[in-house]
C-alpha cells in the first residue's frame, strides 16, 4: 500500500513537472529569420537552417558540435560577402559566421563551413548584429557592444572595441552614419560615435527597452519602451520626451513611411503615428499581442500577431485581408521575393512562405 | 487556470522584490516563509498523519491482521481498512499534503524563470502574467538577478547549492522520521528509502535547474526542520549513527 503511494507521489511529481515545465512551446523563445533573393535562414533552437525559397526544402544546417547546450534565436544577418552571422545562447555564447557557399556533407545533411568565430563574449546573443561598412557592432546580453572588423582575415575574431553600456542588450542597434544607437533593458538609450567608438551620449527613459530604436523622418531617433511610451531623441544630443502614450508595453520597432511611424503594443493595439506633426493617426486592435515589427509592403502593411494571424493592412488601418499561419507568431516576418515568410511558436513547422494574398505556398519541414 | 495560478505567484514575489529594496534572492526567502505559513495547516495535518500511520504499525491489532492475513492481500486490504476507518485514520492523510507542495514548487519555478525573464518568451509572459496596477513593473525590469555568487536565473555552477539542498533535505527527512519500533514497519522502511531518494532527487534539482529553486528549497528544509523542532517532533538522535541512538 505504501509503496504504492510513493510510486504514485513520485509519477504524479514527475508528470506534473513534465507537463507544467516542458509545456508545448518549441524552444526557449521565438526564432530568428532572414532570407536573401534564394535562401531564408531560420534560427531556431539547436539549429540555424539554410531553406530554398523555391521549395521550402532544406538546403543546409549549422549546429555546434562542441557546444551540445548552443540555442540560436538571434535574427541572423548576411554580410555583403554572402556569409551568415548568427550567435548562439544558453551554451558559450558564440558568434559565428558561417559559409553557405561552402557546403560539407555530413550524413544527410549538408552543414555549411564555419568562416571565423568570436567566442569573447559573456551572455546570450539575442540581438542581431549590425554591420557598418566592413564593422561588425554586436550588442550582446553581457551589456557590451562588440565591434569587429570583417576584413581582418581572422578565423578568431578579437574585437577591436569593446563598448560597456550595461544591460542586457537585446536588440539590433540602427545607425544615420554618423553614430550607432543601442537599447538596453537597463532603461537606457546609447549613441556611439562611429567615428572613434566612443560613447557619445546615454539617456535613462525609466523603462526597459526590449525592441530596436527606429530613425524618423525628421532625422530623430524613436523608442518604445516597457512604460508604453513612445521617446523621440534628438539624436545629437540625447534630449527626449514622451511623444505617445500606448495602452500597454512597446516592444516592436516603428516602421517608417514617409512621415508615418507604424508600431503595435502588448495587448494588440496597432498605431499609425504622425511624426512630423506628432499626432495619432489612429489605432486598431486586430488580435493578440504584437512583438513582431510592421512590414510596410507596396501600398500597406503587413502585421504578424501572437494570435498566429497575419494581417495586409492599409494605411488607412483597415484590414484588407487576414491569414491565419497557426501557432503563435512573434518573429518579424520577412518579405523576400514574391513570398512572405513567417516563423510560429507552437506549430508542427517552422517557417511557412505565403503568397502575397496570404495564400500558403510551402511550409518547413513540408506538411506530411 | 495554472496560468492564473502562477500570474499570483509572480505578482506577490514581485511586490516583496518591490518593497525590500530589489532583492530578487531575499524576495524568494520571504515568499517561501509566506508560502510555509500558508500551508502550514497542510504541514500540521502531514505530521498528525504520519505519525497516526506510525502508532497503528505499533498497534497489537494491526499486527495480529498482518500475521493473520500474511497470505490474502485482499482480505488483508480490507482489514486495513476496517482499522482505518474504526481509528479515524485517513492513510492518504500524510501523503495529500506533500501532493500540494509539487504544484507549488513548479508554480514557483515557472514564477522565478518568468520574473528573471533571461529569454524575450520570458519577458513576453511576464508582461501577460503580471498587474500594471498592482505593480510598476516596467520600472522594475529587468530584476536583479545578483543574490550572493549566484545568478538566480542560472544554476549554481559550484555544486556549494546542490550539496545544502540534499544535506537540508536529508537532515529534514530524518528528523521527521520517528524511530522503528516493529521491524516490520513498512512505513519506517519507506521513510528510510525516502529519506536517501529525495535529498538526492532534490539535490540533482539544484543542479539542473535556476538557483532561485534551490534557495526555495534550502529556505523550506530549513523552516520545515524549524516547525517541526518546535513542535517537539523533531527526532534529532536519527542523524546520529546507529551505534550511538537511544533506542
Amino acid at each position: 500500500m505504501r509503496k504504492k503511494l510513493l510510486l504514485l507521489t513520485l509519477v504524479l511529481f514527475s508528470a506534473l513537472l513534465l507537463s507544467a515545465c516542458g509545456g508545448t512551446v518549441r524552444g526557449t523563445t521565438w526564432a530568428g529569420l532572414a532570407a536573401d533573393e534564394t535562401t531564408a535562414y531560420l534560427a531556431d533552437l539547436s539549429l540555424v537552417y539554410g531553406v530554398n525559397l523555391k521549395d521550402g526544402a532544406e538546403v543546409w544546417r549549422f549546429s555546434d558540435p562542441d557546444d551540445n547546450k548552443a540555442q540560436f534565436y538571434a535574427t541572423p544577418v548576411i554580410t555583403s560577402d554572402g556569409l551568415i552571422v548568427v550567435g548562439s545562447a544558453g551554451g558559450k555564447h558564440i558568434l559565428y559566421a558561417l559559409n553557405p557557399r561552402d557546403l560539407i556533407t555530413n550524413g544527410d545533411f549538408k552543414n555549411p563551413a564555419i568562416e571565423w568565430t568570436f567566442t569573447g563574449a559573456g551572455g546570450a546573443w539575442v540581438a542581431a548584429p549590425l554591420v557598418v561598412e566592413n564593422k561588425l557592432f554586436a550588442p550582446n546580453a553581457d551589456g557590451n557592444l562588440y565591434i569587429l572588423d570583417l576584413s581582418d582575415g581572422q578565423s578568431q575574431k578579437q574585437p577591436i572595441a569593446t563598448i560597456e553600456l550595461g544591460g542586457r542588450l537585446w536588440a539590433q542597434p540602427v545607425t544615420d552614419g554618423k553614430r550607432v544607437y543601442v537599447t538596453s533593458l537597463d532603461h537606457r538609450v546609447h549613441a556611439v560615435n562611429l567615428a572613434d567608438y566612443t560613447i557619445a551620449w546615454q539617456a535613462d527613459i525609466a523603462a526597459a527597452i526590449p525592441g530596436a530604436p527606429a530613425l524618423g523622418p525628421d532625422g530623430n531617433l524613436y523608442v518604445g519602451s516597457l512604460a508604453s511610451k513612445l521617446e523621440r531623441f534628438n539624436p545629437e544630443t540625447g534630449a527626449h520626451q514622451s511623444v505617445l502614450d500606448a495602452e500597454y508595453w512597446l516592444w516592436s520597432t516603428p516602421v517608417l513611411d514617409g512621415s508615418t511611424l507604424y508600431f503595435g503594443d502588448l495587448k494588440g493595439n496597432f498605431y499609425s503615428f504622425d511624426a512630423v506633426n506628432s499626432k495619432l493617426n489612429w489605432s486598431i486592435q486586430p488580435d493578440g499581442a504584437i512583438t513582431a515589427n510592421a512590414i510596410l509592403q507596396n501600398d500597406h502593411l503587413l502585421l504578424a500577431t501572437e494570435s498566429g494571424n497575419l494581417y495586409a493592412i492599409g494605411k488607412d488601418g483597415k484590414t484588407l485581408w487576414f491569414e491565419t499561419v497557426g501557432g503563435k507568431i512573434y518573429t518579424t516576418p520577412v518579405v523576400a521575393g514574391d513570398l512572405i515568410l513567417v516563423a510560429p511558436l507552437e506549430t508542427d513547422f517552422y517557417l511557412a512562405a505565403l503568397d502575397s494574398n496570404g495564400r500558403q505556398v510551402w511550409t518547413f519541414p513540408a506538411k506530411k | 487556470m495554472w496560468n492564473l495560478f502562477v500570474s499570483i505567484f509572480i505578482n506577490v514575489l514581485l511586490w516583496i522584490y518591490d518593497i525590500i529594496g530589489q532583492n530578487f534572492g531575499v524576495a524568494i526567502i520571504l515568499f517561501t516563509i509566506l508560502i510555509r505559513i500558508v500551508t502550514w495547516p497542510l504541514n500540521a495535518q502531514q505530521m498528525k498523519g504520519a505519525k497516526a500511520m506510525q502508532d497503528l504499525q505499533n498497534d497489537k491489532e494491526w499486527q495480529a491482521i498482518q500475521k493473520k492475513y500474511a497470505k490474502d492481500r485482499e482480505k488483508l486490504a480490507q482489514e486495513q481498512m476496517r482499522l482505518y476507518r474504526e481509528r479515524g485514520i485517513n492513510p492518504f492523510g500524510s501523503c495529500l499534503p506533500t501532493l500540494i507542495q509539487f504544484p507549488i514548487l513548479i508554480a514557483l519555478y515557472q514564477s522565478i524563470i518568468r520574473a528573471l525573464a533571461a529569454t524575450p518568451l520570458d519577458l513576453l509572459k511576464l508582461s501577460q502574467s503580471i498587474n500594471p496596477n498592482f505593480l510598476d513593473v516596467a520600472n522594475l525590469i529587468p530584476l536583479n538577478s545578483k543574490f550572493l555568487w549566484m545568478n538566480l536565473g542560472q544554476p549554481e555552477p559550484y555544486y556549494i547549492l546542490a550539496i545544502i539542498v540534499a544535506l537540508t533535505t536529508y537532515i529534514q527527512s530524518k528528523l521527521t522520521l520517528p524511530p522503528a519500533t516493529n521491524p516490520n514497519d513498512q512505513s519506517a522502511a519507506m521513510g528510510q528509502s525516502m529519506a536517501i531518494t529525495m535529498p538526492l532527487m532534490l539535490g540533482w534539482f539544484a543542479l539542473t535547474f535556476p538557483s532561485g529553486l534551490s534557495v526555495y528549497f534550502i529556505t523550506s528544509n530549513l523552516l520545515g526542520i524549524v516547525q517541526y523542532a518546535a513542535q517537539g517532533k523533531a527526532n534529532w538522535s536519527n542523524l546520529l549513527p546507529k551505534g550511538l541512538r537511544k533506542e
